[in-house]
């Protein structure tokens, strides 16, 4: 039976929220509904072809997030998507996010980042982030494949000298040299690619010490 | 830089276009209703060889000055995105004026691929209302930028 459109308030908020091509649309529940069993519906349409699309998975559904990862994966294309809530017979009108782009719009995730300490150096190896798969047994595309002008921002922190650094790299190593030993050194690092702005999202701080400096150790005699 | 193909484009800063066109994207891309079309379609602009590419965005930049920045100005006025506007109305100049691209016989048949691609979108473009043509050529500006920049290095 089909609902009373406009019976219900709108959902509020509507946005896609994207990482590493992983994505999810998200809303807030209507006002003034607290303590109603609402549900939602969510339809998605692809740019530039004719219908909208339902998911199964998110039509009366409780939460308010629908992962349309798999259904918006042609990163080269856009998207739209809607959501409404409905409540017995009746249901509010449909609410529409903008244009979605997946290729501009998804939020780049931090490398993995491996540390080796030198006596006054540093190493660092990184490995880029991947992107969503539909089945962890997929095979792995890294976002290097997707993007290859993607870069890194390596920020350093001298815990003694209270000294802040940082360098732009596109390879995936880098050594830090002439650094002082024995000191603590925190380092983040976050990926970018060139392109209109998007949000970044840095890797988490890691701390390594450099070695005992070995000649100071050696009696002069 | 641009480098497409043999033509080289220097001293324009793609992320400013990024950044005028992004400050446009939501107000125009929402008075898009005809969602159901996309101009530069996949056809249009995929597997587009590094020769192809001159002819192309020279067409493209041509017609994007020509005809939808001509006529959008009324729009882009109302909608007080005049200064976004103009940083990418200027940049597409700025571009388009300095590609040259080659008119030798040898090239001809890479020009007239680079054409029917060009085609495809401008006939898309005629089958809408005009309106709905010029609004939906801009809203996709961000498509036509996500394709230079793999034309782009710092």
């Amino acid at each position: 039976v089909p609902c009373v459109s406009g019976g219900l308030p709108k959902p509020m908020n509507i946005t896609f929220v994207s990482i590493n091509m992983k994505n999810v649309l998200q809303w807030a529940p209507p006002e003034g509904l607290q303590g109603v069993e609402v549900t939602y519906t969510v339809q998605y349409f692809i740019y530039g072809q004719k219908k909208w699309l339902s998911k199964s998975k998110c039509k009366n559904i409780n939460r308010t997030y629908c992962d349309l990862s798999a259904e918006t994966s042609d990163y080269e294309h856009q998207y739209y998507a809607k959501v409404k809530a409905v409540w017995g017979t009746n249901c509010s009108k449909w609410v529409e996010t903008g244009r979605f782009y997946p290729f501009l719009e998804t939020q780049i995730g931090p490398p993995e980042v491996s540390l080796t300490t030198g006596e006054k150096s540093i190493s660092i190896v990184l490995t880029a982030p991947e992107k969503w798969k539909r089945n962890p047994e997929d095979s792995s595309v890294s976002m290097q494949q997707i993007y290859s002008n993607l870069k890194y921002n390596v920020s350093m922190y001298n815990t003694k000298s209270k000294r802040m650094w940082s360098q732009c790299i596109t390879n995936h190593t880098l050594v830090l040299s002439w650094l002082e030993p024995n000191t603590l050194y925190c380092i983040s690092v976050e990926s970018f690619v060139p392109g209109p702005p998007r949000l970044t999202r840095p890797s988490q701080k890691q701390c390594v010490s450099t070695l005992e400096d070995q000649t100071s150790g050696l009696k002069v005699k | 830089e641009f480098r497409f193909g043999s033509c080289r484009v220097e001293g324009v800063v793609l992320p400013e276009l990024w950044e005028a066109f992004q400050a446009m994207k939501h107000t125009v891309q929402a008075q898009d209703n005809v969602t159901s079309v996309r101009l530069l379609k996949q056809e249009v602009l995929q597997n587009v060889s590094d020769t192809e590419s001159c002819y192309l965005i020279h067409a493209l930049l041509k017609f994007y000055l020509n005809t939808v920045f001509k006529n959008y100005h009324k729009k882009i006025v109302e909608f007080k995105i005049l200064k976004s506007f103009s940083t990418l109305a200027n940049n597409f100049l700025a571009i388009m004026s300095k590609l040259q691209p080659s008119q030798e016989n040898e090239t001809f048949s890479i020009s007239e691929s680079a054409h029917r691609r060009f085609l495809l979108f401008r006939g898309a473009f005629k089958q809408l209302d005009i309106e709905a043509a010029l609004t939906k050529a801009f809203g996709e500006v961000d498509i036509l930028l996500t394709w230079m920049e793999k034309f782009y290095q710092l």
